[in-house]
């Protein structure tokens, strides 16, 4: 036979275009993928309406309806942080990594594809999360909610999605990290939901952890947050910082 | 009676487990000892005469995160097939030929996880109520004999919580769902709080007529619920939900 | 025509050593056995290798470059180790259509893949529904997506039905045949002796006999007998 001669040099631009479409690949067949998709969408409306109504009912004066219909983010970021640690953990389920990993040897490429593939599929439905619940605010509150501008609308709107985009990645990191499902949930909800709430009632420097910063990203209604832009930068810190550990890792450890 | 001293043994060698007892004494410790610290500071400036009522028991409210997870992990861990060494074989198959009668595993298990829970709640009980005192010290609201209906409540939240996560799981077969959507609505405001305030019904949803065993001041609470009636209807719903699973768990393919 | 090359690797695990200096070559146009008694260290070889885990020291080459530095990973090695490796909610196609992604291999290769294994009909089910057999099945299928160079195979006859087992001994032959490199790791010998060409045996984490399998057999009659006389017993 005529043995194949490799190529000297490789492509680092083809490699990285298969190793995405690979990740991608990987995601979109995975039933749990869009079990966890549907389910929160399926999810927010309902909040979203739960939060109008008790907006209504409230004793504080007319909310706009931005402002209402995002509340509801804060449930519903559960859902993609989910998404986010199934991408990373699903990985060791039957073995898959030892295929992932012959397949893909250079792990910080295929690491970089898997989050880059998530984030692909996260953010449209991280855009249709947000937008769903501003859209049902909006219909229900009708004439009486505050009046808000088309410029606070676009940047709460991109806000909240970049926010929930933000969060799958650090539920793929801490994934990467903890590698078993269940306790990777348990840590990044456990911290969202209990423990990053109680810090910040309890000292000032929470704003700048990776919860507090990014609801400053959407939400109006935090009085002592920092500023919009400086949370989206905070969280991305967080973010690269959480991936960058996860990445070391990744690479020393024995699969 | 066999069959429950296994399934004991199997849920105190799942390291899921220590870290659910972790997460169940250190959250509401924790958070008590954090809490205590201000309400004494809010004390010695004379800013408030004493520390509430609820000073403790709030927070034992939110570290039934711990027995929650139990409950998750003591099913869920019978159908994981993630070590990557394990071949697809899932514990359940094992389990279902070591005790046949699926009524009886499930039986056994559910009692497991109730024994589990029930040690956990006493053991953060002490924990909270200790770490309470300690940092209050002479301003800590003495322990009377209100106390004790109150912990006693405590015990019956947590394992209440416990089995519904548990009889949920069995339900859906991957912890995943469950966990995250009972984490979720552990939170400060939890979603089952924020319904109350859309229809009054709500307060018979089973964590929030469940806290009346042991909490007394609610923010906005909009019905009154009495402790012994807050804690049968949590009863019924555990009791509901778990006839449910024992059911489903049964009929279907394991 | 690519040779697999270990030299001298040691692997330790917290105070354990797993493997203490293991050489060989296994060479194109042959079928190398790797044999050894369970936790002798095979699958430990084979992952370092392949990558998957690194050695304390010593080197483990694909022609002249460790597998993470080769150009084209699945053209050159298809491997299969333990299990399916692969996700059991997939379906058989789903899995071997992201493996052929990542190396931009085209859909009808996924196909041909499938129907040389005779998983055809089982291809839009779910693997968490497929026997042991089906799974080995399709991490074969797997390997030979990339029509490789060298197949790396652990205990390839694992959970094969016998059918699969002649299959794969045919399927062996025309591959070191055909001028490719194949190397598999075995504790079975009656199977091995009609399939490889040379033997590396190792134990306890060293290489107790490495040559031809004539050489190696020798004078104990057979390979099972070999490597009985070798494994057990004190020090070789």
């Amino acid at each position: 036979m005529t043995a194949v001669t490799p190529p000297v040099t490789r492509s680092h631009g083809r490699e990285a275009a298969r190793a995405l479409a690979a990740e991608l690949s990987k995601l979109v067949s995975l039933p749990a993928t869009w079990l966890t998709l549907g389910g929160t969408l399926a999810a927010n409306p309902i909040l979203a309406i739960a939060f109008t109504n008790a907006a209504r009912h409230g004793p504080t004066g007319p909310r706009s309806a931005p402002d209402v219909g995002l509340t509801s983010i804060a449930y519903v970021q559960a859902g993609f942080v989910v998404l986010g640690v199934l991408a990373a953990c699903s990985e060791y389920e039957g073995g898959q990594i030892r295929t992932t990993l012959t397949a893909m040897p250079r792990r910080s490429l295929q690491f970089a594809a898997k989050h880059l593939a998530v984030a692909i599929v996260a953010l449209p439905a991280a855009a249709i999360t947000a937008a769903s619940g501003v859209v049902l605010a909006a219909g229900a509150l009708g004439g009486t909610a505050a009046p808000t501008t088309a410029g606070h609308v676009v940047r709460t709107l991109s806000g909240a999605a970049a926010y929930l985009a933000l969060w799958t990645l650090i539920g793929v990191a801490v994934g990467a990290l903890v590698r078993q499902t269940l306790p990777a949930v348990v840590a990044v909800l456990g911290y969202l939901f209990i423990a990053g709430p109680l810090l910040r009632a309890q000292a000032s420097a929470a704003r700048y952890l990776p919860d507090s910063a990014g609801s400053a990203m959407w939400s109006s209604v935090d009085g002592g947050a920092v500023a919009p832009a400086r949370g989206a930068l905070l969280v991305s810190a967080w973010t690269i910082g959480l991936i960058a550990v996860a990445l070391l890792g990744y690479r020393r450890r024995d699969n | 009676m066999r069959a429950l001293a296994a399934e004991v043994a199997k849920l105190v060698s799942l390291p899921s487990v220590w870290i659910a007892t972790a997460a169940g004494v250190l959250v509401p410790s924790g958070i008590a000892a954090i809490n205590a610290s201000a309400a004494r500071g809010a004390i010695t400036r004379g800013a408030r005469a004493t520390a509430g009522a609820d000073l403790g028991y709030q927070e034992l409210a939110f570290g039934v995160v711990g027995v929650i997870i139990l409950g998750v992990v003591a099913i869920s861990s019978e159908y994981v097939t993630e070590s990557a060494e394990s071949g697809g074989g899932r514990q359940i198959t094992t389990s279902l030929t070591a005790v046949p009668s699926r009524l009886r595993f499930l039986l056994a298990k559910a009692s497991a996880v109730a024994i589990a829970g029930a040690s956990l709640a006493i053991v953060a009980g002490a924990a909270t109520m200790s770490a309470v005192r300690v940092v209050l010290g002479e301003h800590a609201p003495p322990l009377g004999t209100d106390d004790v209906p109150r912990l006693a409540g405590v015990v019956c939240y947590w394992v209440c919580a416990a089995l519904l996560a548990f009889a949920i799981t069995v339900l859906t077969r991957h912890g995943v769902v469950p966990l995250a959507v009972l984490i979720a609505n552990t939170s400060v405001v939890s979603v089952t709080y924020l319904l109350t305030k859309i229809t009054p019904l709500a307060n018979y949803l089973p964590d929030l007529a469940g806290a009346h065993m042991f909490v007394r001041t609610f923010a906005g609470g909009t019905v009154e619920i009495s402790p012994l009636t807050g804690g049968l209807v949590m009863t019924a719903w555990t009791t509901a939900l778990l006839t449910v699973a024992a059911v489903a768990f049964t009929r279907r393919d394991a | 025509m690519t040779v697999i090359t270990i030299d001298d690797l040691v692997k330790r695990r917290g105070s354990r050593e797993i493997l203490s200096g293991i050489s060989f070559q296994a060479r194109p146009g042959r079928v190398t056995g790797f044999l050894g008694p369970n936790g002798a260290g095979k699958s430990s070889t084979l992952r370092i290798l392949l990558g998957l885990d690194r050695a304390t020291s010593g080197t483990a080459l694909i022609g002249s470059v460790p597998f993470a530095r080769l150009p084209d990973p699945l053209a050159t090695v298809g491997a299969m180790l333990d299990g399916s490796g692969a996700h059991r909610a997939r379906t058989g196609r789903a899995h071997l259509r992201w493996v052929a992604r990542s190396a931009g291999l085209p859909r009808r290769r996924v196909d041909e893949v499938l129907e040389v294994v005779g998983l055809t009909n089982a291809a839009s089910k779910r693997i968490g529904g497929y026997s042991l057999g089906m799974g080995r099945r399709l991490a074969l299928a797997t390997a030979l997506l990339g029509d490789p160079e060298i197949l790396i195979l652990d205990e390839p006859v694992n959970g094969l039905d016998p059918d699969g087992i002649r299959w794969i001994r045919t399927f062996l032959r025309e591959r070191a045949a055909s001028g490719r490199t194949v190397l598999l790791s075995s504790h079975l010998m009656g199977e091995l002796a009609e399939t490889v060409d040379d033997v590396v045996i190792i134990k306890e984490g060293r290489v107790v006999a490495d040559g031809t399998l004539e050489e190696v057999t020798g004078s104990h009659g057979t390979l099972e007998d070999a490597f009985f006389a070798l494994t057990t017993g004190g020090a070789p």
